[in-house]
């Protein structure tokens, strides 16, 4: 088990070695000089040959041939890819164009925001997905299950960005009950714990808190969840189906145990597994989501900070936020192909 | 003169059930599924209009302007002062919704079109491959072109190093005799390693000491790495599994970000989507066509052609792809579907079609600021186009799934 995991673990290292390459190539990809496009086309010369000095932009972009043909052997590594990589190993992303803030700082500041609403909006498709999938399962062919696969087709087809604008249409322009966008109030603080808002207005106590960030997070929260509401329901159903003709299921019914005990006992627990799958998938997309999520409800977190760093060219940024959303899609990956090993004894270690 | 009667004629009356290929049978079973014909007739109206729109209907976007008629109300009738009708409204410049939302499917679905054309050519091929070399052999020639293609690759950086590109040719020469001579010494892999390591050293060495002393210490150390890789032909299962774990690192980001990111620093523009939204589907077509190799590749008719000498190329395109077409035609179906999403993501991001170029997400996104006045129809109606084209394609990736694959039948 333990040499399996140290498997994995080496395998995910020449992936996260191509992830930088990808992410270091983006800059490539910028037409003309990513200087002059980083600073806009009225930048003054200093700034320029500045800006090329502190990106290392001045060096090669992989190795330096020409310092070796001078003898110079560290040269030869002097380049725009292994300061880069050296950059990473020392957990710094540049900083931003703009600010002139290292990336890493905000997005210290700006990461909770991200996995709270992440994290809320998978509980919401857990805790809708899950038990209409069994239930459509349990139930197949009748209404409800016609009525829950046309909903998930519906589901997955809704652009999320704009079912958060018919949203913020309806329920704060035309009835205005819900704010429509940030993450709470002016005026409202709730202590810092774990920077997760609605966690810490519950951990101190703080009610009044508590509804105002739920007021903020309901809405966008919703939209983030319709994909993978519709996406685990889809998969807890047709597991759930593939499980229930196994004959193990027919025994349970035949010596008499009640529909319940059968679904929840003896055939989800092993229709779960390939849902997992799916949940890991998930949670990179909710991440990767939230660039039109956050968007549209003006969420601090990650996404819309890259949004306008797109809009205003600030390169480092999205360099930093893909890269770490990309790492961490990586992980949960890993820790989804390890809790299957050890929830499926089938599967082996080697 | 003489009547001929043909008995072969006589034999054909032959009570014997009508021929039907598959896809005929596919045909019928498709349109004997109720959502499967929703999705159809969906995806025509869309790409019919769309085609119409472009070729029938002129619209010039950049004329489009009225600022009399800005925001107005979708209206059904004339009003009394004999206005246009605009049954979706009008937007923010006064044009037309539903003009732009018709005109507007031109671009969106061909950007998903087109994007997933490149994900499927390109991922589609390199799946095959991989899938097809996973459990076969590679034969000689094909040994001898990519070992040969390996040398050259590898041997481009002490090529590039010592700014000699003919050292590259004499590391493909290196590759292409390790795979002619791949019998020599192959009981004694750890002596054959440690010649044609000495042999790449050399090359490298040797070529890059007249350039300057560090330059060619650097090239046979290179050169040692390379003339070891070389030393083992390449095999068919090392070809697969290096490009599926290429495949693996694009997959490693969420596909709708990293398309984000890669036209953040393109820059806006319809074709610069396509290419985003195209290249990030490349892994998923390569994993699924793989997979539906893997799945046939031992079949009895595939070892068939096989045993009989059949050439690669006719097994893989005879045999094989027939096969496995009908995976590749759902996931296409449902990759239309994904495709035409991020690039309308895309489009209100600001980063797909340039103004006023019409694109349903762009219309989104140009229209939502607006939406403290009220005006609901100016990001309903592009909205629903995205949704309904969306979920057309959808559906008939589902119908398509049943009747192309009965077996799978859920």
């Amino acid at each position: 088990m333990g040499k399996y995991i140290l498997k994995r673990l080496i395998t995910v290292i020449p992936t996260l070695i191509g992830v930088t390459l990808i992410i270091f190539l983006f800059q490539r990809l910028i037409p003309g000089d990513p200087a002059v496009a980083m600073l806009g086309e009225h930048a003054s010369e200093e700034n320029v040959a500045r800006i090329r000095e502190q990106f290392g932009l001045d060096k090669p972009p992989f190795l330096n041939r020409d310092a070796l043909v001078e003898g110079d052997l560290a040269g030869f590594f002097d380049s725009q890819y292994v300061r880069y990589f050296d950059r990473l190993l020392h957990f710094d992303l540049g900083d931003s164009i703009h600010r002139r803030i290292p990336v890493v700082d905000t997005i210290k500041e700006r990461f909770p925001a991200t996995i709270e609403l992440a994290l809320l909006a998978m509980l919401i498709a857990l805790i809708v997905g899950i038990p209409i999938g069994i239930l459509s399962a349990a139930r197949r062919n009748s209404l409800i299950d016609g009525v829950t696969r046309i909903g998930s087709l519906i589901g997955v087809s809704i652009p999320i960005f704009w079912l958060g604008i018919m949203e913020i249409m309806f329920f704060s322009v035309m009835l205005k009950w819900l704010p429509s966008g940030g993450r709470l109030s002016p005026g409202m603080t709730i202590e810092p714990v774990t920077n997760l808002l609605l966690l810490d207005a519950l951990l101190t106590g703080n009610g009044p808190g508590f509804w105002d960030a739920l007021k903020h997070i309901i809405m966008p929260a919703i939209a983030l969840a319709t994909i993978p509401t519709a996406i685990i329901t889809r998969m807890t159903r047709s597991s759930m189906l593939d499980v229930l003709q196994e004959d193990y299921i027919r025994t349970a019914s035949a010596k008499g145990l009640g529909e319940r005990v059968v679904l929840f006992r003896h055939a989800l627990k092993n229709a779960f597994l390939p849902v997992i799958t799916i949940i890991g998938i998930q949670i990179g997309s909710l991440l990767a989501g939230g660039v039109l999520t956050e968007t549209i409800f003006s969420w601090p977190g990650i996404g819309k900070w890259v949004y306008d760093s797109i809009l205003g060219r600030d390169y480092p940024i999205v360099q930093g936020v893909t890269l770490l959303i990309a790492v961490v899609f990586l992980l949960v990956n890993l820790l989804v192909d390890i809790s299957y090993a050890i929830l499926d004894p089938r599967i082996s270690y080697e | 003169m003489t009547e001929i009667i043909s008995e072969d004629q006589l034999l054909t009356e032959f009570a014997v059930r009508e021929h039907r290929s598959l896809w005929l049978d596919a045909w019928r079973r498709l349109i004997a599924n109720r959502t499967a014909i929703l999705g159809l007739v969906i995806v025509a109206i869309f790409l019919l209009t769309a085609i119409g729109a472009h070729f029938f209907w002129e619209y010039d976007p950049a004329v489009d302007l009225d600022y009399n008629a800005k925001l107005l109300a979708p209206t059904f009738v004339r009003n009394e002062e004999g206005d246009q009708v605009h049954i979706f409204g009008t937007d923010k410049l006064g044009r037309d919704i539903f003009r732009r939302v018709v005109h507007g499917g031109w671009n969106s679905l061909r950007v998903g079109i087109i994007a997933v054309s490149i994900s499927l050519l390109i991922g589609g091929i390199l799946g095959l491959l991989a899938g097809f070399f996973e459990s076969t052999h590679l034969n000689g020639v094909e040994q001898a072109v990519l070992t040969s293609l390996l040398g050259l690759g590898c041997g481009a950086l002490p090529a590039w190093i010592a700014n000699q590109p003919f050292q590259a040719l004499l590391f493909m020469l290196l590759g292409l005799g390790s795979a002619l001579f791949s019998t020599f010494m192959a009981h004694r892999q750890n002596l054959r390693k440690v010649l044609f390591g000495v042999i790449g050293m050399a090359i490298g060495g040797l070529l890059g000491l007249l350039v300057a002393p560090l330059v060619g210490l650097v090239c046979a150390v290179v050169g040692l790495g390379i003339g070891i890789i070389l030393a083992k032909p390449i095999s068919g299962k090392a070809f697969s599994s290096f490009t599926m774990r290429v495949m693996d690192i694009i997959l490693s980001f969420p596909s709708y970000l990293l398309a984000i990111a890669i036209v953040a620093f393109l820059g806006p523009g319809l074709e610069k989507g396509m290419i985003a939204i195209g290249f990030v589907g490349i892994p998923v077509y390569a994993r699924l066509a793989r997979s539906a190799v893997l799945s046939v590749s031992q079949k009895e008719y595939v070892l068939a052609s096989q045993s009989i000498g059949e050439s690669h190329g006719r097994i893989l395109f005879r045999h094989i792809v027939p096969n496995i077409l009908s995976p590749i035609i759902v996931q296409a179906t449902m990759g239309l579907a994904d495709a035409i999403l991020s690039a309308a993501a895309l489009g209100f991001l600001g980063l797909g079609a340039v103004p006023p170029i019409p694109e349903w997400g762009a219309m989104l996104g140009d229209s939502y600021k607006y939406l403290s006045s009220g005006a609901w129809w100016a990001v309903l109606f592009p909205g629903l186009a995205i949704m309904f084209s969306v979920l057309g394609f959808n559906l008939l990736g589902d119908g398509l799934r049943d009747a192309l694959d009965p077996k799978m039948r859920l």
